[in-house]
């Protein structure tokens, strides 16, 4: 690896880890799509600034930027609280007129000079170690490195110490009124940050692709733990990883570093949607086949404690009486042969004893209602499950 | 609290949504050591009461002062079970976590629960009967759980007024029994209780006062003089038998 290589993918993991963190207080507040007004709003913050410094990486710049990223919280809510629009509508309503202002301003004035739409909207990490941080003619390195750098620490210190208060006025933001948290400081906090990061982040990956690392990481670490700690660890490891991943495609394919970085968290995210172990599409499947089947059989059992008489226990009678079909019928019936609940004898199923002492034991928890004790009394008497 | 204040004081008080009044000139004066419901029907404010009272909304007119002071003073002196569904139950959190949030008020800001706060939550959580629960995501509890855990982490905040809001929505017979015999035993402690509270049958039983709303306050007083015929029908517009068989 080139040290260009190491600068482009050190800034790449900064920039995951920075947006991963605010990235997961927006997911849980169910409010990921402000940072996708807050990305393009800032638009008109950072032309202005880099007419007033041009240099994309004046601190004054990222500061106008991250006013107007604040403003267009404020004016989205402004709006939202007319209660003429939803908050969708709202978001929908001021970003684009805030960017359309951004865009006018790079077209009427900035034609001459290094600032495009293009760069503004997908970045390019790629140029990224050219622009040095030079003191007295020392080189400090890229200086979007030291960019990303400072707003993640500030992020950190921040994070590490109003966790407790994030964590309480997202959850409960009456508690937090109540107990003397103003969640309006907190939230305009949490928001400023954000606005920070995605300006701080935009060189990287562009105002656009900047919203895939706020909001992939933190929905993917969602599917996979019960713990916010834990969540905002996952996050920052999904970021960290598909930004390097990215950067390695891209470099193969010879295609835009932000475009591959976007597409492995996209892909990452499909990957964990599917197979999560508790939540995922493919888990959830199987839990609930292996409910259905489970249920059919304490159906099936309960039928032939019912019934002494042998018309009533024919193998047959399973599907035209319960009505089941053919498939479900011999799998409930398996089922219960494997698991030695029922013995068949030409064709005529009755329960055995450990059948009847099982359908006795579940028919006094389903008439009381305990249906953890169902399950309990599955894991003693299957052998093997549905 | 040395001077014999009322628990809770309100005067005046109007609160309005988009300038339509949902609480209409409130004059209440909850004495200490009660165990009051708030009744009346849907729509009446009563949520909106307890909120004013905690300052998560602001009244257009009034005031409402706590042991003699404005709320705000008073902070650590009051708890809050909100209703069920004022939260996101999907949160990644466990029961033991949100009992825990009941001791950041005594904290403060920045300063992090310990072990200290730790136990007190515990114990709360023993209190309501859900201890083997501890370490349970708290979407995978029912609604009656849910609603014990509310009350535990307004316990470990060890407060002297709780203003309850409709603790037994949703919640099966037994937890019901578990949260009265607690409500019970805390105005045994001295404490005051303000409940939003539906069921008009179990009024008397549960209760030792009782608060008639219907956007304005109709009366409030001891259970045994006030709750009657005459203050149903003022408060429901129905006879006093319907509403009880509602």
């Amino acid at each position: 690896m080139t040290s260009a290589q190491i600068e482009i993918q050190l800034i790449a993991a900064l920039v995951a880890i920075a947006c991963a963190l605010p990235g997961t207080f927006l997911v849980l507040r169910k409010m990921a799509m402000i940072s996708d007004a807050i990305s393009h709003a800032i638009l008109p913050g950072i032309v202005l600034g880099f007419f007033i410094t041009h240099d994309l990486n004046s601190p004054i710049l990222i500061v106008l930027a991250a006013i107007t990223g604040v403003i267009t919280v404020v004016l989205v809510e402004f709006i939202q609280k007319t209660g003429l629009v939803k908050e969708d509508t709202a978001i929908g309503l001021v970003f684009p007129a805030l960017f359309s202002i951004g865009v006018i301003l790079i077209a009427k004035n900035a034609n001459d000079v290094h600032l495009d739409i293009d760069a503004v909207l997908l970045g390019e990490l790629a140029f990224a170690p050219f622009d040095r941080l030079l003191i007295g003619g020392t080189d400090f390195g890229p200086k979007s490195l030291w960019v990303i750098s400072c707003i993640l620490l500030i992020s950190l210190i921040l994070l590490f110490l109003f966790f407790k208060e994030l964590k309480l006025s997202t959850f409960d933001k009456g508690l937090a009124t109540t107990l003397g948290f103003s969640p309006i400081i907190l939230h305009y906090g949490l928001m400023t940050v954000s606005s920070i990061t995605i300006v701080g982040a935009f060189d990287a990956v562009g105002a656009v692709l900047v919203v895939a690392l706020i909001i992939a990481p933190a929905a993917t670490a969602y599917l996979l733990t019960d713990d916010l700690k834990r969540m905002l660890v996952l996050s920052c490891i999904f970021g960290v990883l598909s930004a390097i991943l990215g950067y390695w495609i891209a470099n193969f394919l010879d295609a835009s570093i932000a475009g591959s970085m976007t597409t492995v968290l996209g892909l990452v995210f499909l990957l964990v949607y599917l197979f999560a172990p508790k939540q995922g599409v493919l888990s959830n499947f199987f839990k609930e086949r292996q409910q259905r089947i489970e249920v059919s059989l304490l159906v099936f059992l309960l039928h032939l404690q019912n019934h002494t008489e042998e018309k009533e226990r024919h193998v047959n009678h399973l599907r035209e009486h319960i009505n089941w079909h053919k498939v479900q019928a011999k799998t409930v019936l398996e089922l219960a042969s494997k698991n030695n609940l029922v013995k068949i004898s030409e064709n005529i199923v009755s329960l055995t004893d450990k059948g009847q002492e099982f359908t006795d034991e579940a028919l006094k928890y389903i008439t009381t209602n305990k249906v953890t004790a169902i399950e309990e009394l599955k894991n003693r008497f299957f052998l093997f499950r549905g | 609290m040395t001077k014999k204040h009322p628990a809770i004081q309100i005067d005046d008080l109007t609160v309005a949504y988009d300038y339509k009044p949902v609480l209409w000139d409130i004059d209440l004066v909850i004495p200490d050591g009660v165990l009051m419901a708030i009744v009346g029907p849907n729509g009446a404010g009563k949520s909106t009461l307890i909120k004013a009272i905690l300052g998560i909304i602001e009244p257009i007119a009034g005031s409402v002062q706590v042991f003699g002071e404005p709320y705000k003073k008073q902070v650590d002196k009051v708890a809050y079970v909100p209703q069920k569904g004022s939260v996101d139950w999907d949160f990644p959190t466990t029961a033991l976590d949100v009992v825990m949030m009941g001791t950041y008020g005594s904290l403060g800001w920045i300063k992090r629960p310990g072990q200290k706060e730790k136990k007190a939550a515990l114990e709360a959580l023993e209190k309501v009967g859900m201890l083997e629960f501890k370490s349970r995501q708290i979407s995978q509890l029912s609604g009656g759980q849910q609603q014990r855990i509310f009350l535990a982490r307004a316990l470990v905040q060890s407060a002297s007024i709780y203003l309850m809001d409709e603790p037994f929505q949703g919640v099966d017979a037994t937890t019901e029994k578990a949260i009265i015999n607690i409500l019970k035993e805390l105005r045994q402690a001295g404490k005051t209780l303000i409940v939003v509270h539906h069921d008009l049958q179990t009024v008397p039983e549960y209760f030792d006062w009782v608060t008639f709303l219907n956007v304005k306050g109709i009366a409030s007083g001891p259970v045994k003089d006030i709750f009657n015929d005459d203050n149903l029908t003022k408060t429901y517009g129905i006879n006093y038998k319907v509403a009880v068989n509602k």
